[in-house]
């Protein structure tokens, strides 16, 4: 069947089975940057933002979510026009291998949206759902506690 | 593998949708992450509730209405917005992760009733009512749901009510090894406390063998009595849950540890006072 989802602010229609995760079919439909790790719901890698809300992707059968708005991590931040949040990982070292990336960074930008002043602890809390095996935790949480300073020092706003 | 020929349902009102699961194989979509860990073939339609406006959090008349739909999230954020229900938040911010808290519902939570469940005993321990639908509507209390064999039968959750209680003390302790894993047992205590003496106590622990106890001896002990480090030693030795040993932990071992979170709790709760 085909159905109309939204996804990074348009539109999109995809053939897809009822029995389908929004994992599969979001990678079945180029949106790669959505990573299939465990396919559990233990991992994170898979996480989208259903309306500004980090969840695994993997745990969620598409046809439940038609009229939700879906978020990947590339509707926040381009290779050429990343978010601030993005710049900062890169900055920060938080970016080893890069599988984690994805999750963390939708992770991090739903708290910092919701809390742009998170203590540590609030952030370790937010990352919860998220694993880094290549154990960079220290370096995530750096840079979400610099872009939160980063948004103090220049009275900026997430968006 | 959830069977691809799945039919779903959307319903707008619980009368619909209560019809729909008294088909064979049609079961209930909330969250829908206990249908995806389970996926069993035999399930054949998916009735979605999102549509039957369940998703709420009301508090009136001296008591808070949880609609079924709502996810654990939405728990936690009501009662770091209102100071309620703070029994029941502190265990489920412990329970799974960030983006499963967003999509576990509480409805499908109760239906389903895992072993390492962190929603019953607190829940439990608040005299929690629900409110369900199956031919005709009824309220009845958690416990009835659970010993009456309700929860085994077809219905629809609509929501779980729950008396405000402001005056009520009470904490809740999970033992699992890292904060992620399942917990082995979750036990939750609600004192009511008058000028130190316990006026009333409720505790409860879910995990145990047959999944749930309510700990009646321990409660009984505790009435009439100031909670002082001899009587928290005292409860404990009336504090017995009996557990089934598995391939990680013998029986025993659980029994003793329950005993020490039980007695740890008690001291927390003393330290309120």
């Amino acid at each position: 069947m085909k159905l109309e989802f939204k996804i990074n602010n348009t539109s999109k229609a995809f053939e897809l089975l009822p029995n389908e995760t929004l994992l599969n079919v979001l990678r079945n439909n180029d949106f790669t940057e959505v990573k299939c790790g465990c396919n559990e719901g233990e991992c994170g890698s898979c996480t989208v933002l259903l309306d500004g809300k980090p969840v695994n992707s993997c745990q969620v059968l598409a046809m439940s979510v038609q009229e939700k708005e879906i978020t990947t991590v590339k509707g926040i931040g381009t290779l050429y026009t990343p978010h601030l949040l993005q710049k900062t990982f890169v900055e920060a070292g938080a970016d080893q291998c890069g599988f984690c990336s994805p999750g963390m960074v939708l992770a991090s930008y739903s708290l910092l949206k919701e809390n742009p002043k998170p203590t540590r602890e609030e952030i370790l809390t937010a990352l919860d759902g998220n694993l880094c095996r290549c154990t960079g935790y220290v370096k995530i949480v750096d840079a979400v506690e610099m872009t939160a300073q980063k948004l103090q020092t220049n009275n900026l706003e997430m968006e | 593998m959830l069977h691809q020929n799945l039919e779903w349902f959307f319903p707008h009102k619980v009368e619909e949708a209560v019809k729909l699961i008294e088909q064979q194989g049609v079961i209930l979509h909330g969250g829908g992450t206990r249908i995806l860990k389970t996926s069993p073939k035999s399930i054949r339609g998916l009735v979605d509730v999102g549509k039957l406006n369940l998703n709420y959090i009301h508090h009136a008349d001296k008591q808070i209405s949880i609609g079924a739909a709502s996810t654990y999230d939405d728990v936690i954020r009501y009662s770091a917005k209102t100071k309620k229900l703070s029994l029941l938040a502190q265990a489920l911010s412990e329970a799974a992760s960030t983006p499963l808290r967003n999509r576990i519902t509480i409805g499908g939570s109760l239906k389903d009733f895992p072993i390492w469940s962190s929603l019953y005993a607190p829940l439990l321990a608040l005299n929690a009512q629900i409110e369900i639908a199956d031919k005709h509507d009824k309220v009845i209390s958690l416990e009835e749901y659970l010993e009456t064999g309700v929860i085994k039968t077809k219905h629809l959750i609509k929501r779980i009510i729950v008396e405000d209680e402001p005056h009520l003390i009470g904490g809740v302790k999970r033992f699992a090894l890292i904060r992620f894993e399942y917990p082995l047992f979750t036990v939750a205590v609600a004192l009511r406390v008058k000028k130190k003496i316990i006026s009333e106590a409720r505790i409860y622990i879910t995990g145990v063998k047959g999944r749930h106890k309510h700990c009646k001896r321990a409660e009984h002990f505790l009435l009439e009595k100031e909670l002082t480090d001899d009587i928290i030693q005292q409860a404990t030795k009336h504090f017995t849950p009996k557990f089934v040993s598995d391939y990680k932990y013998s029986a025993e071992y659980k029994e003793q540890t329950a005993k020490v979170f039980f007695t740890d709790l008690l001291q927390e709760l003393k330290g309120k006072l």
